[in-house]
């Protein structure tokens, strides 16, 4: 067998994150050229050969047009297979659709499923992603997928700029209890929950606080913030409730619709994302915002799984 | 009808209400909406259990949007236990086929093209002059047409590009960070090419649970073979020819002309049909130059076909369109499957015009008419247009007025739908019309 050697491709939009894991493996982007006519048809070139080669898809998916995204993947996934590539591995950090992944009612469409059958029709043999929302997503899959933690990232991040031992760890709903709890437990602090009920998607009704939060500093700890309002009204609970001062980490900023302002508005200290999701134009417009980079531990999960080393380090460590 | 659903994409509902009034059912209801993160939301309001299922998207407006959202109905009818779901796609996305990628952006039509008031109709850097006004020294046994006086193919095209095939060193004509050649190779000898995306779409609407394709006027017929379901291609051609018999004066003295070498075959067909004539036009892009039209001049040019070369400096990429066949004092009717940016047919009927042409028709399947189109189209030499609402037509009438007549598909869809649903043969489709 030849030797084969990582090949990373990105996207011309959102190439921020590609960048910096090019430079952590110390690699060039390779060439490519995507074109788009009037009507949004995509046209994918690849500047060099691939045949036989380890690929490594980098994409970025944010709040604007998801759909024209992952159809631009999926011929790219589609160009590499056809190209001769080895294997095709994508690094999605933010999966899209990763909300709809149950038949919640009648008739309603199991559309990460339907991603994942498109992800491996088009010729995708790995799939490395960062904080699923539900990780049963994996066994929507044929092929491998690692899902890494923001989680070490997170918890240097929060040793490092917060005053920890004051601090207590807070999961806005019951579904990131654990994530939450998980968090809690590494740093050895107390933690709460915040109950809500939720009328419609991206709509937050009545809250209530589990837990003792006085004169504590509240660290939300969530894995997605859409339009932030379930953000926005979990501080003011806490607050109410006497917390210091309240801090949301995020792994997943898509910070949609008004989530800026939301932000701005709110009683919120600080917010702070991953940048899995490209929020850099954002970061200007809102001072409150502040990025966790994750870069280090995709660039370390592309070079082990290109060397065939287990993933699995990444999970409780991450790399400087 | 028993059984038989059919529901619309949010890309052409208008085409879905007239699908359903003729088959003279209720349109089914879905809730299609946007989560404030630009992800698409489907609700299937009825029931949908052992139904079959046709859901109709065209392939205009945001296509990529569009696509996705039939994938996610597709699947949203199949996890609903729906027996069979067709999909219904009048204008079927990426169906075209990129050749080499960087050369149309050098002479062929820009992807994205802006408003203007003034169009020369000139490929760049040159359309054909009319014989005319062409003074260069003439053979006059290269004059003579052949036995058919159709088809003069005295002058090939790689003789006109034999004397000035020089490949001179390329500049950086292609942001990409090795720089490419004419024919798409680097300096390493790697040859750049470009992905078909076509298997991959087919693929797609396959894995999201597609059992069939009903589509019309494919661009290329062979896209059939890349789905392991059935795919049922109408044709436009039995109502188009309908509306030449009916609306055409003299339509057997008429010209049917193809406006690039592939819709040849469109267009005999429908020649023969009609029992009218055929022309071609025919675009031979990617020649290299370093010398000036002097170097076509002594060549001489015979009386149906004509090539100009103009160009503004040594080793650019040129343009040779040549029409090949008689069109003098005749009524000329251009046929294309689809119209886009519309350069390919303004210059088209520019070249026929100056060929002497009296009136020209633009028939065109899929009038997609994006960006500047419209206003190239309404200031061209073309008389008529007339295309379809397989994709909206409302904003394009509203631009081209009467220049433009729009055909009803719906009911060719409609009774494709029916006699599908029914377990009938379409293949009367095919020659008949509806």
């Amino acid at each position: 067998m030849s030797t084969n050697s990582i090949k990373l491709l990105a996207s011309d939009v959102h190439r921020g994150l590609a960048e910096l894991v090019a430079t952590r493996l110390g690699l060039k982007i390779t060439p490519s050229e995507i074109k788009r006519d009037s009507t949004g048809e995509v046209q994918f070139s690849i500047g060099e050969s691939v045949r036989d080669e380890d690929i490594f898809i980098i994409c970025q998916i944010g709040s604007e047009v998801v759909n024209d995204r992952v159809l631009e993947l999926l011929i790219m996934i589609n160009a590499c297979k056809t190209a001769s590539a080895r294997r095709i591995s994508v690094i999605l950090p933010n999966f899209p659709y990763a909300r709809q992944d149950r038949k919640d009612k009648s008739r309603a469409p199991i559309t990460a499923k339907l991603m994942a059958d498109m992800l491996t029709t088009a010729g995708c043999n790995h799939v490395i992603t960062m904080d699923l929302h539900a990780s049963q997503i994996q066994g929507f899959f044929d092929v491998p997928v690692d899902n890494l933690y923001a989680e070490p990232s997170v918890v240097r991040y929060i040793k490092e700029t917060i005053n920890y031992k004051d601090a207590i760890i807070i999961s806005p709903d019951a579904g990131g209890a654990k994530r939450a709890a998980g968090l809690a437990d590494r740093l050895d602090l107390n933690f709460a929950l915040i109950h809500k009920e939720r009328a419609r998607a991206n709509e937050v009704s009545k809250m209530v606080l589990v837990g003792d939060v006085s004169d504590k500093i509240c660290v939300i700890v969530d894995d997605m913030a859409d339009t932030c309002g379930t953000l926005a009204k979990a501080a003011e609970v806490l607050l109410d409730n006497g917390a210091k001062q309240v801090i949301a980490i995020v792994t997943h900023g898509i910070l949609s619709g008004n989530a800026i302002k939301n932000i701005n508005n709110s009683k919120l200290t600080r917010v702070v994302c991953t940048n899995t999701v490209p929020f850099e134009e954002k970061l200007k417009l809102c001072p409150k915002l502040d990025t966790i980079d994750v870069s280090a531990v995709l660039a370390e999960a592309v070079r082990r799984l290109h060397n065939g080393e287990s993933i699995s380090y990444l999970f409780k460590n991450a790399p400087l | 009808m028993r059984d038989l659903i059919v529901l619309g994409g949010s890309s052409h509902p208008a085409l879905t209400k007239m699908i359903c009034k003729n088959l003279t059912i209720e349109q089914g209801q879905v809730l299609s909406k946007k989560f404030s993160n630009g992800e698409t939301s489907i609700e299937v309001k009825g029931s949908v259990r052992e139904k079959d299922v046709f859901i109709i998207q065209s392939g205009c407006g945001n296509v990529n949007d569009n696509f996705i959202e039939l994938l996610i109905m597709i699947a949203a009818c199949k996890t609903a236990s729906a027996r069979r779901v067709t999909a219904v796609l009048p204008l079927f996305p990426y169906s075209r086929q990129p050749d080499i990628p960087h050369m149309a952006s050098v002479t062929g039509a820009p992807s994205i093209s802006t408003k203007k008031d003034q169009y020369t109709y000139e490929s760049r850097p040159g359309t054909p002059k009319p014989l005319s006004s062409f003074n260069g020294p003439r053979d006059p046994s290269l004059t003579r047409p052949d036995s058919s006086g159709l088809i003069t193919p005295l002058l090939r095209g790689r003789d006109l590009k034999d004397p000035f095939r020089e490949i001179t060193p390329r500049d950086s004509l292609v942001p990409v960070g090795t720089p490419v050649d004419a024919r798409g190779k680097t300096e390493s000898g790697y040859k750049q090419w470009i992905a078909q995306n076509g298997t991959l779409i087919a693929n797609l609407l396959t894995t999201a649970g597609a059992d069939r394709m009903i589509t019309m006027d494919l661009h290329d017929p062979q896209f059939q073979g890349f789905f392991n379901i059935p795919v049922d291609n109408l044709y436009l051609k039995p109502l188009l020819k309908h509306y030449l018999i009916d609306y055409v004066p003299n339509y057997q003295e008429c010209v049917i002309v193809s406006p690039d070498s592939g819709g040849a075959k469109r267009a005999t067909s429908l020649a023969d049909a009609l029992g009218c004539s055929f022309a071609l036009i025919h675009k031979e892009r990617r020649i290299k130059t370093t010398e000036g039209v002097k170097a076509i001049g002594p060549l001489g040019v015979t009386s149906g076909l004509s090539a100009v070369n103009h160009h503004p400096s040594p080793g650019t990429h040129t343009t040779v369109s040549m029409l090949v066949g008689d069109v003098k004092d005749r009524t000329c009717v251009l046929i294309d499957d689809l119209v886009d940016t519309s350069y390919t047919i303004t210059r088209a009927a520019k070249l026929l015009k100056d060929q002497g042409a009296k009136y020209v028709y633009a028939l065109v399947t899929h009038g997609v008419f994006s960006g500047d189109a419209i206003n190239r189209v309404s200031k061209s030499a073309i008389d008529k247009v007339i295309t379809t609402n397989s994709v909206p037509q409302n904003d394009n009438l509203a631009g081209l007025g009467d220049k433009l007549e729009v055909l009803d598909v719906s009911r060719v869809f409609a009774e494709s739908i029916r006699r599908i649903h029914n377990g009938e043969s379409v293949s009367m489709l095919f020659d008949h019309g509806w």
